[in-house]
């Protein structure tokens, strides 16, 4: 008997140990995790004591996330993207090599592109091969590819056309989201160059990359065969609503093209006539990698986990259900691979592909080329220029992100600082101590009330704030993640030596000032209409306070939507009340601060309406009746009793307002796509953002918050003290 | 009488034609969610389809027209390529109702928070004068200077090491110290408009301090716990970027963050993203709408003084 309990305690102790739990973060397409969690669940149930968590992510978002949550020292024991998040997160250490857990036996068994090496280390093992672009045609368009540019630019042009005869195109030859790098690049191979050295050094200053540009523009401004603005968005639907004849696009946008129900072919970027050389698309992989966080523990389920869904069986499920390109050999010469067309097609495209670089000094390049590009595409620069200049930004930029700031002698000054300026703080802060300490027994249900709040709000500020004010002085960054260290003051002299600073603090000014001033001035002329008797007057009121009520993320996206040159409505109301030429909104610097200023008046009016209508209610009609019978004008009544009695309502929602609109970081990064064109349109947060999350210079991301925050604070002590003057004097 | 009843009448349709051009880009987020076609774009397109025979017969009509047209143009496409079926998929075959449920649970607690916090300390700043108040004023403003961005992750840091990762907890005490700060403001000026005397002929009737506060002025400030709830529930019913920090775990997901789901970079479900988002916003609106009456009242009678 007693053995038995023994037993059975055993057991129940087993069972208990060995319940694992593994999470997973993945970036997945929906269709794709539909299959993901079918094999995760068949994989639970042949392993009982084993449960899985998926996560999705969008790609930038897992990237930023897994980097702090493995901070943090926690995070997901599995990660699942792209290879070029390979570089960030070897370099901060915050994945394991896998050579410590497979031998080689295993790597052999994939297509070596997926089993990715970084400083002579595997760091990543993929369970698919692509994510390459190619040329995606209407077969009933076109019913064969061009072969060359050449006759990309005739089919171009006998298929762009303007089939119900306004004068306005209505079809497009070729649509694709060519504005972005990413999908600029394979065609420098095409012209006989390639972007990035294997030194991994940049290599933009090319005649190559000159004719590139040019030939660019030349499809759009000479022979107009592609749309004057094309993001990926108006590309896409397109090409889904059958208005183009041709798309460059990655295989990820096959199931979108079948669920739309295009009759699509595959093709390579058509060979470059000039010089007979096809194009490059970047082929990359997308696979796991291994939490540094892992406990021993845990170490053994993962790794079995890991095999598992690399293994062939599970990706020639993925095969059959999404068309993806097994990187597992053997699965290779499964019939599924072999026989589906779609993916033979896309194996011809891929022999002419390059392999993606996962070095972390990508991030630098695709910046600087980005922000050339766009300006050479805008007119703004010549393609020498864009060249020179993209190829010098990007030296400077890789520069700063592999810089390790030296600590000097400010370091030790201010580690003495602190502990120096806390007894201070104490020696002085001990007078105001005993008078609290005096009021807390004469005010204790004063005290009593306000604690709880202030305790909550500081509780939650307080330790961010320090913690982001000793990394402005020390030289967090790529390089330095677990290891980084106070070093002075050379963080804050980078914010202020670099231009760019200046020139991003007048914008933001200039953003604050015009949107508060659209804000208040709409938000009180409305305010005054709708508060007297109207028709509809609750309705008119309750749609006016809609802007507010939907959440930004998707108004600010139907916005930029709004403001495209050809199709956006914003133009189409412009061209057809004021016959005005279709302004190009999102490509040029000035248009598209407009767009994101307009946007932000919209989100931000109905917030000013509702504040100036409760103070006009509050305004007693005496006071007009007064002014009637002195023989005031409608307008005198206004400037002399509605505004001063105003005053008092607009002073603290204007000053919470600016600071609100001075920190408001989502309308830009959605309205302008982060900055576009050409990093024209950040405001300080952006900036800031971009700087902490693209390009991983925390220390100087920090340190330029912290230069944010005290322009407000200057600012908020000035005005409330400003508009405390003008209280008392009414 | 007849001038101000064509003025009337103008103030009228200029205001409508001004809400039409308002709603617009939200008609826009409805039309995506009833395509068929999951493109985000679409809705443009077809404009640009139905657009010319417009302009041939009203050429000079008002912008009026034009809007109502759209509305048109709405329903046609209601005809031919449009469904409901972006709304049935999120219900049915997504977990937007338990996401909803969290996110209700949630801004609850966080409303609930907001206006016992707020409605407290605003009163300890009307009615008193303690040492430290002045800077206590100034620094609830300050706390709203500092990029948010840049909180990230010391916050996860933080809560990582009080184990409040994937908790509710976390994201609670969070949201609610973001929305205090104005609730706060927002209470004490509602307080100051209210004489001192009603407290104190209630403290000689033998009531306690804190009673006369409960019993007394809390009733009168109705209309600025409504505004103060109203904003403690904006702050957390459509919050992402915290969230998406605190909370991993699928089980636990608010609806930005499952709706942020849908979203995927060059591959987004726009049909359901947009359902979501507007089915986000109902409720907000509805308490908009529903509390209007003291959305007018609250949320300024307090900043004027006298």
């Amino acid at each position: 008997m007693k053995k038995i309990a023994i037993l059975i305690l055993l057991i129940f102790a087993e069972a208990q140990a060995e319940q694992v739990k593994i999470n997973l973060w993945h970036q997945m397409l929906y269709s794709n995790r539909v299959v993901l969690r079918e094999v995760c669940d068949a994989y639970e149930k042949q392993n009982p004591n084993v449960k899985i968590q998926l996560t999705y992510r969008e790609t930038e978002e897992l990237r930023s996330n897994f980097q702090s949550s493995a901070m943090g020292g926690s995070g997901p024991e599995l990660i699942y993207g792209p290879s070029d998040q390979v570089g960030p997160f070897a370099s901060m250490e915050i994945i394991k090599p896998l050579d410590e857990f497979f031998d080689a036996e295993f790597f052999k068994q994939f297509d070596p592109n997926a089993v990715v090496k970084l400083n002579g280390k595997t760091w990543m093992v993929g369970d698919m091969v692509g994510n390459h672009l190619m040329l995606i045609y209407n077969k009933e368009l076109l019913p064969n590819p061009p072969q060359n540019t050449d006759e990309l630019i005739e089919f171009g042009k006998n298929q762009t056309k303007d089939t119900d005869g306004d004068g306005k195109i209505d079809n497009y030859g070729l649509v694709w989201n060519f504005t972005e790098p990413f999908f600029y690049v394979p065609w420098l191979g095409g012209f006989g160059s390639w972007f990035f050295t294997e030194t991994n050094q940049p290599n933009l200053n090319t005649p190559q990359n000159i004719e590139g540009f040019k030939f660019i523009k030349s499809l759009r401004d000479e022979h107009k065969i592609v749309p004057k603005e094309c993001d990926y968005e108006v590309a896409n639907a397109l090409f889904k609503s059958g208005k183009a004849a041709m798309i460059i696009n990655g295989d990820w946008s096959w199931g979108d093209y079948t669920d739309a129900k295009i009759d699509f072919g595959i093709a390579r970027i058509p060979l470059v006539s000039q010089t007979s050389l096809y194009p490059n698309p970047l082929v990359g992989t997308k696979g796991y990698s291994i939490n540094s966080n892992v406990s021993d523990k845990k170490i053994k389920p993962t790794l079995d986990l890991l095999r598992h869904l690399t293994s062939k069986e599970v990706q020639l499920k993925f095969t059959e259900k999404v068309n993806l390109m097994p990187s597992n050999l053997e699965a290779r010469k499964d019939s599924l691979v072999l026989k589906n067309e779609i993916l033979r097609q896309s194996a011809f495209v891929m022999e002419v592909g390059k392999p993606m670089p996962v070095v972390p000094e990508i991030r630098a390049v695709w910046d600087a080329l980005r922000t050339q590009y766009q300006a050479v595409l805008g007119g703004n620069r010549t393609p020498e220029e864009g060249a020179k200049l993209s190829q010098a930004n990007a030296e400077k930029q890789i520069r700063e992100m592999n810089e390790i700031l030296k600590p000097n002698e400010q370091a030790t000054v201010i580690k003495w600082l602190f502990p120096v300026l806390f007894l201070l703080a104490l020696v002085f802060g001990k007078r105001h101590f005993t008078e609290f300490l005096r009021d807390l027994k004469k005010n204790s249900f004063a005290y009593f009330m306000a604690f709880p709040a202030f305790f909550g709000i500081f509780a939650v500020i307080v330790y961010p704030f320090f913690y982001n004010l000793l990394i402005s002085v020390s030289n967090f960054s790529l390089r330095t993640f677990q290891g980084w260290e106070v070093i002075g003051f050379q963080n804050y002299l980078t914010v202020f030596q670099e231009d760019v600073f200046y020139t991003v603090l007048w914008k933001t000014v200039l953003w604050t000032a015009v949107n508060l001033l659209f804000h208040v001035s709409l938000g009180v002329f409305l305010a005054v209409l709708i508060n007297r008797t109207l028709p509809a007057k609750k309705i008119l009121r309750t749609l006016l306070i809609i802007p507010w009520a939907v959440p930004q993320y998707i108004t600010a996206l139907t916005w930029r939507g709004m403001f495209n040159q050809e199709y956006g409505a914003i133009n189409l109301a412009l061209s057809k009340f004021f016959a005005m030429t279709p302004v190009q909104w999102l490509s040029q610097p000035f248009e598209a601060f407009s767009a994101c200023v307009v946007t932000n008046i919209w989100l931000g009016f109905p917030f000013m309406m509702v504040i100036a209508l409760g103070g006009l209610q509050s305004i007693p009609q005496e006071l007009y009746e007064a002014a009637r019978v002195d023989g005031a004008t409608k307008w005198q009544q206004f400037w002399k009793i509605t505004l001063p009695m105003l005053k008092p309502v607009m002073i603290p929602a204007i000053t919470l307002g600016t600071i609100w609109t001075f920190n408001n970081i989502n309308v830009v990064w959605l309205v302008s796509n982060a900055g576009e064109p050409s990093d024209q349109t950040h405001i300080l947060v952006s900036y800031v953002y971009k700087a902490a999350f693209n390009l991983y210079r925390y220390g100087y991301a920090a340190a330029l918050s912290m230069v944010i925050f005290l322009i407000l604070l200057v600012f908020g002590v000035f005005f409330l003290r400003k508009t405390k003057a003008t209280d008392s004097v009414y | 009488m007849k001038i101000k009843n064509t003025e009337k009448w103008l103030i009228f349709t200029f205001l409508s034609v001004f809400t039409l051009a308002t709603i617009y880009p939200v008609l826009n987020v409805i039309g995506i969610s009833l395509r068929t076609d999951n493109a985000f774009q679409s809705k443009s397109l077809a404009f640009v389809e139905f657009d010319e025979p417009f302009e041939d017969t009203n050429g000079n009509k008002t912008r009026d027209e034009n809007e109502k047209f759209t509305d048109e143009n709405n329903n046609q496409k209601w005809d031919e390529g449009s469904s409901l079926k972006s709304f049935e998929t999120l219900f049915t075959e997504t977990s937007f109702l338990l996401w909803a449920w969290n996110s209700f649970l949630i801004t609850l607690v966080v409303t609930l928070t907001g206006v016992v916090l707020a409605s407290t300390c605003g009163y300890a700043l009307s009615r008193f004068n303690f040492k430290g108040k002045q800077f206590g004023m100034v620094s609830l403003m300050t706390t709203q200077m500092f990029p948010a961005t840049m909180l990230l992750l010391p916050f996860f840091i933080i809560l990582s090491k009080l184990g409040l990762i994937n908790s509710y907890l976390g994201l609670i005490i969070i949201y609610s110290s973001t929305a205090l700060p104005f609730c706060i403001w927002q209470m004490k000026g509602y307080y100051d408009t209210i004489p001192q005397a009603l407290e104190e002929s209630a403290r000689l009737d033998g009531c306690s301090r804190f009673s006369a506060f409960y019993k007394i002025i809390l009733p009168l400030s109705a209309p600025a716990l409504v505004i103060t709830a109203l904003f403690s529930f904006m702050a957390s019913w459509s919050e992402y970027v915290v969230a998406a920090v605190v909370l991993q775990d699928p089980e636990l997901y608010t609806l930005p963050l499952g709706l942020k789901s849908f979203q995927a970079s060059l591959a987004t479900q726009w049909g359901l993203y947009a359902a979501g988002a507007l089915v986000v916003s109902v409720p907000v609106t509805v308490l908009f709408v529903a509390l209007a009456k003291y959305l007018v009242s609250g949320l300024t009678l307090g900043s004027v003084k006298g």
